[in-house]
């Protein structure tokens, strides 16, 4: 499948009042078309410095970008109508209503007016849209925001935090509405922390960390990627429990007792755990492994899972080393 | 142009379009009135009263003057003064004034165009300046990503916007001051060459009120936001003028007027001011003996390429900022 938006290399370093700020440092990031793409990472690893450096709001130091083939941000003016784009809860102009807003959009773009009430529609604004913007809920500005990225039905829409402040209803019809449009061929990118939600909605996701990503590729690889190979033991008499652990200690395992199962790391063959077991008449109902779900995962690949007793600074995460891809030493 | 029209639209749209130039020509409609209230024109029955009163102050005169004669006798100055003359007590002194449209029109211009600079440098400022502090101004480069084309077409419809309204408020003013001319006065005397002058002052004001608006709107695009114009404007009048005023008084620096902002807007809206450096020891002297202190003339043509030198300053790094800023 073609890549809608491929970036190689990327690399921005604020000036900020103390000293240079690295923000990208060598940073990749590849979405095919069709999928809906989930972009992940903690505080300040650069995901919005990403995006605005896509929409050409920022000059990056270095590296290649393109979007639908074009390469940007020189041929940005050709893609820019088929790029759809909230970039960090977008601020509009308090004293105009929602329809006014868009259709100075429409204007801009030179879009057909009626498009305005179909976002407005999509969104559910419609019956609001002739209140000013400045008497809006947060969530209200938000699908607001969203509305103005829909407005030019773009084939790549880029969506930051699209779910800051919405209800639960909210986030639910923004996921439908998400699956609806990438059914249609939209391809969506989409930055969050709520993982639950990106792990419903999400094909593939990238993850990046202080600058660099840290992980890519389909949900579901990257979660077998990095589940650390742990599985749930239990048995059909679980008053044998401590006695299969025994066991296991003696082949090398390091068993973690519960009250009904046991937990095991590092396990390449379950199947081994089984016959083991068996060899000593202890007799296994459950065996599975045990799936990390993508919040585990973000925590471990970036480093930000918190510690008891310990205070996280924001910058406190992973650097990944630089891969020869992305600039490194090969 | 779907850009220019979203920007026209945008334009007429805003808060402060809609509440500060009608404002401004309340302002201009309120002096226009008074000015037609308190003139009149000269009907008999109001001339018969100013001769009377004429007659009567030239009598009251006399007398104090004979008075005056009878108390000092032998005694008075030899100072040739005989007295009050007839000819200096005018009726028309006596009587409501009435509207010359011809010369009152073409000094009251600076009026009109004085107000309708203050209105479009505060359109100009908040113009951009609302929409950078607002954030939309990114959201408008996410649809419309050639930068010189954005702040270009904004300035652009902007100035055009102002001059349209500059002109609506002097056909206003205009109106107003021809009535009052028509009923509370005279319209007498105006030949082509005046009407071509009147033409001439008020493309200079018009000039002159652009020029305003451009400067509120570079100010505040290199500022990001409408305050920093106004911050400026502020220190210009306060810093500037008030302190430089004072500042030069006490050092004595000659035709320390000619750093007034104000003396350039005269001298470009009345073609030219003269200074007078009363201060200086010396005199210049022309070659028939006669005296003078010191004099300096600065013309419209002085003053003009000060301000657009001004502006083009302005204007060149608030898009050069543009082109290279990063916008987040
Ligand atoms: N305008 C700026 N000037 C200086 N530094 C900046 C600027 N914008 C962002 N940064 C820095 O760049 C880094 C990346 O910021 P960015 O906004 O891209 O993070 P993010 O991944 O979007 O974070 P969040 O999840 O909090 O939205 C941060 O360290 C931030 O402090
Ligand atoms: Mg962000």
């Amino acid at each position: 499948m073609a890549a809608v938006l491929e970036i190689q290399g990327l690399r921005k370093t604020y000036r900020a009042r103390g000293g240079p700020r690295r923000a990208l440092d060598g940073f990749e990031m590849y979405v095919e078309a069709g999928q809906v793409h989930g972009f992940l990472g903690p505080n300040g690893s650069g995901k919005t410095t990403t995006l605005r450096t896509l929409l050409g709001l920022i000059k990056p130091d270095s590296g290649e970008m393109r979007i639908l083939g074009q390469e940007l941000p020189r041929h940005l003016p050709q893609v820019v109508s088929q790029v759809g784009a909230i970039v960090e809860s977008p601020q509009f102009f308090a004293h105009f209503t929602a329809r006014d807003t868009l259709a100075l959009l429409a204007d801009a773009g030179s879009l057909p007016s009626e498009r305005v009430d179909w976002a407005l529609e999509l969104v559910g604004l419609r019956e609001r849209a002739k209140e000013r913007v400045k008497t809006y809920s947060l969530g209200m500005k938000q699908r607001l925001a969203v509305a103005s990225a829909l407005l030019k039905q773009p084939k790549l829409l880029i969506l930051d935090e699209p779910a800051n402040g919405l209800d639960p209803g909210g986030i639910r019809e923004m996921r439908d509405m998400m699956a609806t449009l990438s059914a249609g061929g939209m391809t969506v990118v989409l930055s969050s922390h709520i993982l639950g939600e990106i792990q419903l909605i999400c094909d593939s996701v990238t993850i990046i960390s202080l600058g660099r990503r840290v992980a890519a590729g389909p949900v579901a690889e990257v979660l077998q990627a990095h589940s650390s190979g742990q599985v749930k033991v239990a048995l059909e008499t679980p008053a044998d429990l401590s006695a299969a652990a025994q066991v296991l200690i003696a082949s090398g395992f390091q068993p973690q007792l519960n009250t009904d199962h046991l937990t095991l790391s590092g396990v390449d063959k379950p199947a081994l755990i089984a016959r083991l077991l068996a060899e000593r008449q202890l007799y296994v109902s459950e065996l599975t492994p045990v799936t990390a779900d993508l919040e585990d995962v973000f925590l471990e690949l970036t480093g930000t899972a918190p510690v008891p007793g310990q205070v996280r600074s924001v910058d406190q995460s992973v650097r990944p080393e630089l891969t020869p891809q992305n600039g490194g030493a090969a | 142009m779907s850009l220019v029209r979203a920007e026209r639209r945008r334009f007429f749209k805003r808060r402060l379009t809609r509440w500060v130039f009608p404002i401004g020509l309340l302002l201009l409609v309120t002096i226009a009135s008074i000015l037609f209230a308190f003139h009149s024109k000269p009907t008999a029955e109001a001339r018969a009263k100013g001769e009377t009163a004429a007659e009567a102050m030239y009598q009251e005169q006399v007398r104090y003057y004979e008075q005056y004669k009878r108390e000092c006798g032998e005694k008075c100055p030899e100072d040739g003064w005989t007295g009050p003359q007839r000819s200096d007590f005018r009726a028309e002194d006596f009587m409501p004034p009435s509207f010359d449209f011809k010369t009152m029109y073409g000094e009251l211009f600076l009026v009109w165009a004085a107000i309708m600079a203050m209105v479009a440098f505060l359109l100009g400022a908040s113009f951009v300046g609302a929409e950078w502090a607002s954030g939309s101004m990114m959201n408008l480069l996410t649809w419309q990503p050639k930068r010189m084309k954005v702040l270009g077409t904004k300035l652009g419809v902007m100035l055009l916007s102002v001059a349209a309204l500059s002109i609506l408020a002097l056909g206003v003013w205009t109106g107003i001051l021809w009535a009052a001319g028509e009923f509370r006065g005279t319209t007498a005397g105006l030949t082509p060459g005046v009407w071509e002058s009147f033409g001439l002052t008020a493309l200079r004001g018009l000039g002159m009120i652009l020029a305003f608006a451009a400067l509120g709107f570079g100010l505040a695009s290199v500022g990001r936001h409408t305050g920093l114009a106004l911050g400026a404007a502020l220190a210009v009048v306060i810093v500037g003028q008030v302190g430089l005023t004072i500042l030069f008084q006490m050092v004595r620096v000659p035709f320390w007027e000619q750093y007034l902002v104000p003396v350039h807007i005269f001298a470009w809206m009345n073609k030219e001011v003269k200074l007078v450096d009363f201060s200086s020891p010396e005199t210049v002297c022309d070659n028939v003996g006669n005296c003078n202190p010191p004099e300096l003339l600065i013309t419209w043509q002085q003053s003009g390429s000060i301000a657009l030198a001004l502006v083009a300053v302005v204007l060149v790094l608030a898009f050069w900022q543009m082109r290279r800023r990063d916008i987040s």
